[in-house]
């Protein structure tokens, strides 16, 4: 027994060891001198892994406002981005080293409603203001009065899409197709439901499908066949464009509505032709007649050699958004800050008017858009 | 105490989590049997304590000892018709069973709220402050702030979950019962021939594996506060072998320190955590390669034993 | 709509019965799972994409470039994961697998890191012809999968049963020991079913990207799994196991979404997987092995 107490003693000293190594000294916020105001802000982003493309357009928006911002000069950020891979033990792991190590005033991000569950509570236990620009799960505010968002929730912008697109095509049979698997397109597909019940549609078959999924001749041959009026879709861009091409291929006409998942240039990209007719509400309206809208899509798409799509968009706005209400508070101060964010209200950004509401949610109208001619254009 | 990083707390509870997730494959090992369903068995144990604690507001401790309980006696529904397999079949079935668990938790929506998953789980360290400020107490009197406070409640909870899981079984393996493990680890029907009840002993050590595998579940609830199915994919299974596989599948320390590792240095250099997976791929491919039984082995033990003890043996 | 999904059916399991049979050749020579098979499928619908998107060749380039690809694959999977720890004393079944587990994980991240995690367009050039046949419309694509499906299999048949090679394979599934005894040069007899297996694996991983027209990064985890499920169900080691258990899979799985829930689609696999273990452990067409447990 000597022995290997002598074994425990060295691993459990190894594991104090590294578990204190942590010695730091705590900081105090920049006392606002004359001007500027600095502020360190972490980002916990979906870098690596499989969803990387989603974490990638919101690291590109973050940093494109960041550059803006600190060219002005009135509030400079030093920028401390870290990767989740979309995974909420990292996103957690990650919200501590940014608020214990890196001493960040607030947090942007995580990208998933997954890991926002995981890192809100924290954040909010904390007191560190956190802010998702694209977690629309159900609950994510009320995780406490530090968590914020500033991504539409579905149950926004479905009712929209759909409401327009039944009167528009006088629908009376609906078809729902969506994916089991994924916690956002899950809860789309709740609101797809509800919305479909309250306009009193008869449902004729609700299909599901995993991702990755590369064949859905399955659930389309067996939505096809009871001829539906149209097809409500919540999917990620990435199946979503996919299910739109072999639908069409196959012969099912019927306009698709798609959640917030279809907003997004890749879809045209995967289905090419395909893809005219889908309806979507969207925050974002990349083609809009709006100067703003126009130079930041320019701005982007110069720095990043793609167009933005709605992640972009709204990690940009949340930049904007986390800045103004720093530059309202007067100094780089957690508290501050979050009292500031809360009172935010008709901040004028690249996705139309916002505010916060009482509960630190979107207050914000979404556009309906129909892809016509290969790009996304008003749907009236 | 300025120099408590909630950071570094937040590291090394993650490793002590993975720890015994080590040892729950490592004990199926120990009797020959390769289980690749521990993460089915985790989230047995995850989602029970998720959902006693948030639709039933039962107690933590009540919803981890139902968790493992109830991960536990699937591991011996499992284990029994496995007793028919061996080896390689062995592993694949586990792994089917492993993906029918998460499809059912996909599925099954009323029960488990299917993709998207179950959030606001009560987080015990957050839990035991509410309790002791209710009591008068307050973390400033130690000198810690409140998140600091939560995160050395919930390190030091985990880190006694483990030593005592440790010990446990480091004290089983000199038993009668280790004994007999690796008498069928050895050579199954030379055990059988000597009087050894196989089948007991197979079965236990599967559900061994399994409750283990569903308290590291419950606790892992209990310290992220949300599960989904996602958490207990495939993946989560082999990174679970490879914490013995390479830390060392022949002694219990050996999964210990592999998952200490392996949790550890993707998080020390997370400029590589991209490369995370790919590295362990070819870890993998060069340990079976070039040490098969992991890093740490018996014989390495005796070294270092015997440098300490300064008795050749 | 029942005839056409029989059609999808047929089609989707005269490509898993090819993956399968990658599979169960390994096993039946090296009593061992590949579980890097699956990722080399992957690979294979990855170069037949690049092939024809970005070079612009025609199918039959696609085939051959996937084929020669995969094949070399083969043979650094079996010289540097395999061969080391044949004769090793210690190294038992297991670390076979764990070894080909790495390499499954290696190459899956590999390509993630090359190709992305998106969808990707393979493109067809004949995608778009199809037959009306009374009720149902049937694709020139499915009609070239299925004929490719099936001369692969009567050739891999013919060439077991007939050559001079094939017959060295059987014999060297049947007892390793024996057939070097016999003057079978066993490191080149496994060298040659471990690539021709990947070999079939990257035609297969064509042939799913002409079925499919989209590819990623994750269809060799899904379909090594499911490519398990049916030697398992058919009997490891056997050739028809393979080929019945490909078609039966592909079947139960487009009708169970097309009559049940499509949410288990992915289940049933496994589900399979466990039901036959515990009922047949050596699978339908398998042979009760030599020693009592296997």
């Amino acid at each position: 027994m000597k022995r290997n107490a002598r074994l425990f003693a060295v691993v459990a000293c190894a594991l104090f060891a590294f578990v204190f190594m942590g010695a730091e000294k705590a900081k105090k916020p920049a006392a606002p001198k004359g001007e500027p105001i600095k502020a360190k802000i972490g980002v916990i982003s979906y870098i690596s892994g499989q969803g990387a493309a989603y974490g990638e357009a919101i690291t590109n928006g973050i940093k494109l406002a960041r550059d803006e911002v600190n060219a002005k000069g009135d509030v400079l950020i030093d920028l401390k981005i870290e990767d989740s891979s979309g995974k909420q033990e990292q996103a957690l792991a990650a919200a501590q080293k940014l608020i214990n190590s890196e001493k960040v005033v607030a947090i942007i991000g995580p990208t998933l409603s997954n890991e926002m569950f995981a890192a809100g509570p924290e954040a909010n236990a904390s007191g560190v203001p956190i802010m998702g620009t694209s977690t629309t799960a159900k609950g994510i505010p009320q995780i406490g009065k530090f968590v914020f968002r500033n991504s539409m929730p579905e149950s926004q912008a479905i009712p929209a899409a759909a409401g327009q697109a039944v009167k528009k095509f006088n629908i009376k049979k609906v078809a729902l197709l969506y994916g089991n698997d994924d916690a956002f397109t899950k809860s789309g597909f709740d609101t797809m439901k509800e919305t479909a019940e309250k306009l009193k549609l008869n449902i004729v078959t609700i299909q599901e499908f995993q991702k990755g999924q590369a064949d859905y001749k399955a659930q389309l041959t067996k939505i096809a066949s009871l001829a539906p009026d149209a097809v409500f879709c919540s999917a990620l861009y990435n199946e979503g464009g996919v299910i739109l091409a072999q639908a069409r291929k196959m012969g099912l006409k019927v306009p698709f509505v798609g959640g917030n998942g279809f907003n997004s240039p890749k879809v045209i990209e995967i289905a090419k032709e395909a893809a005219e007719g889908l309806i979507v509400a969207t925050p974002w309206f990349g083609e809009k007649n709006d100067p703003k809208v126009k130079a930041f899509a320019a701005k982007y798409e110069k720095a990043f050699g793609k167009k933005p799509d709605q992640f972009a968009a709204q990690a940009y706005d949340a930049f904007y958004i986390m800045t103004n209400a720093l530059k309202a508070a007067g100094a780089a101060d957690r508290t501050k800050l979050r009292d500031a964010l809360a009172a935010t209200r008709n901040f004028q950004g690249v996705v139309g008017t916002f505010s916060f509401d009482a509960e630190r949610d979107v207050v914000m109208t979404p556009s309906v858009l129909v892809v016509k001619g290969g790009k996304f254009a008003i749907f009236n | 105490m300025e120099w408590l990083n909630p950071y570094h707390l937040q590291v090394a509870s993650f490793m002590l989590i993975n720890a015994i997730l080590g040892v729950s494959i490592y004990v199926t090992l120990s009797t020959g049997q390769l289980s690749l369903g521990n993460a089915g068995f985790m989230s047995i144990g995850a989602y029970t304590a998720a959902l006693l604690s948030t639709q039933h507001q039962l107690p933590i401790p009540v919803g981890i000892l139902a968790g493992s309980l109830l991960a536990g006696a699937a591991g011996i529904l499992v284990g029994i018709p496995s007793l028919r397999l061996s080896g390689v079949y062995l592993a694949i079935a586990t792994l089917g069973f492993g993906e029918v668990v998460r499809a059912v938790l996909i599925n099954w929506e009323s029960l488990t709220r299917g993709a998207v998953g179950i959030a606001a789980i009560p987080q015990v360290g957050r839990v035991i402050l509410v309790w002791a400020r209710d009591r008068g107490f307050s973390p400033e009197s130690l000198g810690l702030q409140s998140n600091q406070f939560i995160s050395l409640t919930v390190f030091l909870i985990l880190l006694f979950s483990t030593l005592l899981t440790v010990a446990f079984f480091l004290r089983l393996s000199r038993s009668r019962v280790g004994r007999a493990y690796a008498a069928i680890r050895l050579d199954e029907s030379a055990a059988a021939a000597a009087g050894i009840p196989t089948t007991y002993y197979k079965v236990l050590a599967f559900s061994q594996g399994a409750l283990l595998s569903g308290f590291a579940g419950a606790l892992f609830a209990h310290s992220t506060s949300f599960v989904s199915p996602g958490d207990f994919t495939y993946h989560r299974a082999v990174e679970i072998l490879v914490f013995a596989v390479f830390g060392g599948s022949e002694h219990i320390i050996g999964p210990v320190f592999g998952a200490a590792f392996l949790t550890l240095v993707p998080e020390a250099l997370r400029a590589i955590s991209e490369y995370r997976y790919i590295l362990y791929g070819i870890l993998l491919v060069l340990m079976m390669v070039f040490r098969p039984q992991g890093v740490i082995d018996p014989a390495l033990l005796r070294r270092f034993r015997r440098s300490g003890k300064g008795t050749p043996a | 709509m029942f005839l056409e999904q029989l059609i999808n059916g047929i089609t989707l399991g005269s490509i898993y019965a090819i993956v399968a049979l990658g599979y169960t050749l390994v096993f039946g020579v090296l009593d061992i799972i590949n579980m890097a098979h699956g990722e080399i499928f992957m690979i294979g619908a990855f170069v037949g994409m690049l092939i024809m998107s970005k070079a612009g060749a025609p199918l039959p380039v696609a085939f051959l470039g996937a084929i020669v690809v995969t094949a070399a694959m083969g043979l650094l999977l079996e010289r540097f994961a395999l061969r080391p720890l044949r004769g090793r004393p210690g190294a038992s079944h297991l670390a076979s697998l764990i070894s080909t587990i790495g390499v499954s994980i290696l190459l899956e991240n590999v390509a993630h890191k090359i190709f992305g995690s998106g969808n990707h367009l393979f493109e067809t050039p004949f995608a778009e012809i199809s037959f009306t046949i009374g009720p149902v419309t049937v694709y020139l694509v499915q009609v070239v999968i299925l004929l490719i499906s099936l001369l692969l299999m009567a050739g891999l048949s013919l060439w077991l049963s007939r050559t001079r090679a094939g017959k060295a394979l059987r014999a060297a599934a049947e007892n390793l020991e024996t057939a070097g005894l016999l003057g079978v040069d066993t490191n080149r007899m496994i060298t040659t079913t471990v690539v021709i297996a990947s070999a079939m694996g990257g035609v297969a991983g064509v042939l799913v990207g002409m079925a499919f027209n989209y590819i990623n990064n994750q269809i060799g985890l899904s379909m090594g799994l499911k490519g398990l499920a049916i030697i398992i169900f058919g009997g490891m080691g056997s050739v028809y196991g393979a080929m019945a258990g490909g078609l039966i899979l592909g079947l139960s799985e487009t009708f169970v979404v097309a009559y049940g829930s499509s949410g288990y689609r992915d289940a049933i696999a496994f589900v399979a997987i466990i039901v036959i273990l515990l009922i047949k452990p050596q699978g339908l067409f398998g042979q009760a092995p030599a020693e009592a447990k296997r």
